[in-house]
């Protein structure tokens, strides 16, 4: 009697990885620095704030931040365009193998990470891997009311979809992906594919410069992915090649700098 | 109002109406009877797990933005855009998304009450200062203040937001015969709108607020507008900068952008020119001049007197990149030029705002796409009513003074942080025995309060703002409580309805409204026969119901007046550059803060929203050269003192380096003496800087000062997102 000895091919292909592949593309020609980004993930993600102490100690939990430099010396003094900097969805992270608990982890479906908060013990090695700089920490019970009396009127904004992180925990942007599945769930049960455009996340809906896109970027037809063809697209960092779901449309403006 | 439309029927109704998102209107007019339920006994539209979504119109600024709100059994989870507004079309700011923090603020005025002056306290649980009353005793009260006083000795502040609330005071005041009331509210101050007014006045010979289509341009000269941050309506301008830069046939438009400190809208400028304050006027008149000559054309009066090496002097800039504009303007085909706020706070800020409307009329874009328009006028408004300058309110300041007034009622504005303290704001209110205020935070205006009757916050409450500026279509916000009211609050315009019902005689004839919303009813019913209206319906209930739905009421025209250019380029125009006040070595340039706007400091969210172009968060700052900053002797973090002839304010240093090295900045929004836990004793108000000084519209000259500034030998660090170790590399702090 024979055993059959042959291994599964491990295709690295699943059905689930037939699913969407979700993409942004950031216009750093229009951003105009406003800041209305930041504000809309911290209110739909129930990103709390952490008080002039810990923020001046760079512990402020932004999802997303927006980035300038300086060039030059005064009068030939220049901006670098403003640049939203948010997780970038790399497909090759570095963030995730590092994790001893498995909580930064590839979703195979969108392709994109996630984080898994309760099973995240903060070893903010995951923080340390990112060339990015995108994760942030939990060092305090920001969000908790227990802690913070003056969050006792405020947690009612709070948003239901989106789990309250406590101490210790790392996080990062999601993609909005309460508002993916919110999105998959209603094309479901409609018996319909989702629409171009259809899934907004909160920094996009907001951008009254209109300088953030998202959609399928496994659709060719999708307004992202016709985007990020233009030649002034390019990734950041892109010499690390994490393959990041982020592109960035070089900005133009800035008082002739070149971004 | 005994036959109220049923659900059942509101629901037909709203089917016929093409929303896309299912937006609810809290059941039409019957819902302002909703109250609060339990879970069990929820309205029949909120499913546990579903959203409910109400339109309203934000109120964080007076530009009347069209909001969504994502609400979750009755509690506001969510704000977004109306995408069917014009103003806004779907986005929003900052300040607009962190209005929750507003709404479920700790720190509100939580019931009505008796205050004691200079107390801060506005709960009876914290202390004796403060003495809660029914909303009942509230009715008398003011009904007493407005049958006992004689007409002349009752008063009115309000601020800029919002409209419904300005005309019912409006219709009381000319009830009763008493002074019509005054609007104020910083950001027109730091706009300068009264002068930007005037200079369209006078030189169209047209009333009207201008409009400056920035997305139809291919060129924008801005005499150091914020149109990105603050100024009029920033985002719809923040649209039309999107519509500049993407261009039309995929020609990028071009942005030059001439102040003293780069600003964030500076910061998205092609070219920064770094003129010094003051040298805006003959800086315009130079450009006419010289375009006058590139074009070969015979020089118009307006810019006869226009001397082009006194203005570069002046300007202290070289005399490459003015040529250089001119050659930009030649080549363009649709250049527009904006006058900003602080160009037009100058002793001469009148003939700044004249030289630059002209330059429009010299290029030939008045009522032309991509060119100067007047602001479409709103329904219900025969005109657009501005605030009040700072002339006016120093008058205003003077008749309160003066003991005339008997009792003082102030709604949507804290004039004691936000004008300046020389125009003695607080001191007069020592000679009004009865102030009586509105605010729905505790503010320095209600610290120095005998009554406090707190009204709801913007997203508890029903109204309309006429929209100013922003669209081109005559635009009527529409606002509705999209959650039951948090605390024991009371809507202003239902308290003074009931005052003068309780009054009795002809006020209570004049405004024999129920409540709010049958006088909202009064007003709207004028506009159900309108034709070009997005909608229309045959009767007021219908209509109601339609303006809840779609957040409002707007015309599918364009409403704008295109100015007239007949008399413009034929006044001649005075080239003189600004005389400053104070004796100081530095220009001073306060602007107001991108991210806290005039009342945002007690939102903690947008204190942690760090500045656009310094990252600073929670504290204000002093933007000073890294060149002077090193003759100082001070570094980034290091406390200077600011003096100028008026006052002085203590603040750190940042070392920012666009900014002209003869020249400070810092940003308005801070230095709150009350105004709840995250404002108080907070940084410092620039404001306590400014002079009286005003310029011929009456305006503040509130950046025509010269400062002084000290080395303290204090320091404190500033919170910051940018890294510690800075921009400048790891040697500096």
């Amino acid at each position: 009697m024979s055993t059959d000895l042959s291994v599964p091919v491990f295709t690295n292909q699943s059905e689930e990885e037939l699913g969407g592949k979700w993409g942004m593309v950031i216009d750093q020609d229009l951003c105009t620095g406003c800041q209305a980004c930041v504000a809309a993930c911290s209110m739909e993600n129930n990103i709390p704030f952490v008080g002039e102490t810990d923020a001046a100690y760079g512990r402020s939990i932004q999802w997303i931040r927006i980035e300038r430099f300086w060039q030059g010396s005064f009068p030939e003094v220049k901006m670098t365009p403003y640049q939203p900097m948010m997780c970038q969805q790399c497909h090759n992270a570095p963030c995730e193998p590092v994790c001893p608990v498995f909580a930064s982890v590839h979703s195979a479906s969108e392709d994109i990470n996630l984080q898994v908060y309760n099973r995240c013990v903060g070893t903010r090695y995951c923080a340390n891997n990112c060339p990015y700089q995108v994760r942030v920490f939990n060092w305090r019970d920001y969000a908790d009311a227990r802690v913070r009396p003056e969050l006792v009127t405020l947690q009612n904004q709070l948003n239901p979809d989106v789990t309250v992180r406590r101490r210790g925990v790392m996080e990062k942007c999601t993609f909005c992906i309460q508002r993916i599945r919110h999105t998959e769930d209603v094309a479901k049960s409609e018996g319909r594919e989702i629409r171009d455009g259809e899934v907004v996340p909160a920094c996009a809906q907001a951008c009254p410069a209109d300088a953030i896109i998202f959609g399928r970027i496994d659709d060719p037809n999708s307004r992202v992915s016709q985007a990020g063809l233009a030649s002034r697209g390019y990734h950041q960092l892109e010499e690390l090649n994490l393959l990041p779901r982020v592109t960035y449309l070089k900005g133009e403006s800035n008082n002739g700098s070149n971004g | 109002m005994t036959d109220k439309i049923s659900r059942r029927d509101f629901l037909k109704l709203a089917g016929v109406g093409a929303a896309t998102t299912a937006v609810l209107t809290g059941c039409g007019p019957a819902s302002r009877y909703v109250t609060r339920e339990p879970y069990v006994k929820m309205p029949e539209y909120t499913y546990n797990g579903l959203s409910t979504y109400y339109a309203t119109t934000c109120r964080e600024c007076s530009a009347g933005c069209g909001l969504i709100v994502r609400t979750f059994q009755g509690r506001a989870i969510k704000v977004e855009g109306n995408q069917n507004n014009p103003v806004n079309l779907g986005k929003t700011c900052a300040r607009g998304q962190i209005s929750l923090h507003g709404l479920y603020n700790p720190d509100r005025v939580q019931n009505p009450g008796k205050h004691v002056r200079g107390e801060n306290v506005f709960s009876s649980d914290k202390g004796a200062g403060f003495q809660e009353l029914t909303w009942l005793d509230v009715t008398n009260i003011v009904a007493d203040a407005l049958t006992k006083n004689q007409p002349d000795e009752v008063a009115f502040l309000v601020g800029m937001a919002p409209d419904h609330l300005f005309d019912l005071v409006t219709d009381l005041t000319q009830t009763i015969g008493a002074p019509a009331p005054v609007r104020f509210g910083a950001l027109g101050m730091f706009e300068a709108r009264t002068t930007l007014m005037k200079a369209a006045q006078e030189l169209f010979g047209q009333s009207g607020l201008p409009f400056f289509d920035i997305g139809n341009a291919d060129l924008v000269i801005s005499f150091g507008a914020n149109f990105l941050e603050t100024w009029l309506s920033p985002v719809a301008q923040t649209r039309g900068y999107s519509q500049l830069r993407k261009g039309k046939n995929g020609r990028r438009g071009y942005f030059v952008q001439l102040e003293p400190r780069m600003s964030q809208t500076g910061a998205k400028a092609d070219e920064w020119v770094p003129l010094a304050a003051g040298s805006e006027a003959p800086v315009a008149l130079a450009i006419g001049r010289l375009l006058a000559e590139a074009r070969g054309i015979s020089l118009p009066p307006a810019f006869a007197n226009a001397d082009v090496n006194a203005a570069l002097s002046a300007a202290g800039v070289n005399p490459e990149s003015i040529q250089h504009l001119v050659d930009l303007i030649t080549a363009s085909e649709r250049p527009v030029f904006i006058p900003g706020g602080a160009a037009l706070a100058q002793n001469n800020g009148l003939q700044t705002a004249e030289a630059v409307l002209a330059l429009n009329a010299f290029v030939g874009n008045l009522g032309q796409s991509g060119g100067v328009f007047l602001s479409a006028i709103a329904p219900l408004a025969d005109e657009y009513h501005r605030p009040a300058s700072a002339k006016e309110m120093a008058d205003f300041v003077g008749k309160l003074k003066s003991g005339r007034v008997k009792t003082l009622f102030i709604h949507g504005v804290n004039p004691v942080f936000e004008l300046p303290k020389s125009l003695g704001f607080a001191d007069a209110l020592a000679n009004v025995p009865q102030v009586i205020s509105f605010a729905t935070f505790p503010d320095e205006t209600a610290v120095q309060a005998d009554y406090v009757f707190p009204d709801h916050h913007s997203l508890e409450s029903w109204g309309y703002q006429k929209v100013a500026t922003g669209a081109s279509s005559s635009v009527l916000s529409g606002s509705q409580p999209v959650i039951v009211p948090f605390f024991n609050t009371k809507s202003t315009v239902d308290v003074l309805l009931a005052a003068a019902q309780q009054a009795g005689g002809s006020l209570a004839a004049a405004l024999p409204f129920k409540d709010e919303v049958e006088f909202l009813q009064s007003k709207l019913v004028n506009l159900i026969n309108e034709s070009d209206g997005f909608f229309s319906a045959p009767e007021i209930n219908t209509f109601t119901a339609y303006f809840q739905q779609h957040g409002g009421w707007w015309k599918t025209t364009d409403d704008r007046v295109a100015p007239s250019s007949a008399d413009v380029l034929n006044r001649s125009l005075n080239a003189a550059a600004a005389r400053l006040d104070g004796d100081g070595e530095f220009f001073f340039v306060p602007f107001v803060s991108p991210i806290l706007g005039e009342a945002g400091a007690n939102k903690p969210w947008l204190q942690e929203v760090p500045d656009p172009t310094t990252t600073v968060m929670w504290n204000t700052w002093v933007e000073i050269n890294p060149d002077t900053a090193a003759k100082l002797g001070v570094d980034n973090g290091d406390v200077v003192k600011v003096t100028s002839a008026y006052g002085e304010v203590e603040a750190s240093v940042y070392k920012y380096p666009a900014i002209r090295p003869d020249t400070i900045a810092m940003p308005f929004g801070q230095g709150h003496t009350a105004y709840g836990q995250f404002a108080q004793g907070r940084g410092v108000n620039p404001a306590d800087l400014f002079g009286a000084s005003m310029n011929e519209a009456g305006d503040l000259a509130f950046a025509g000062l010269r400062v002084r500034v000290e080395k303290t030998g204090k320091t404190k660090p500033l919170a910051r997102m940018e890294s510690a170790l800075g921009v400048y590399g790891f040697d500096a702090k």
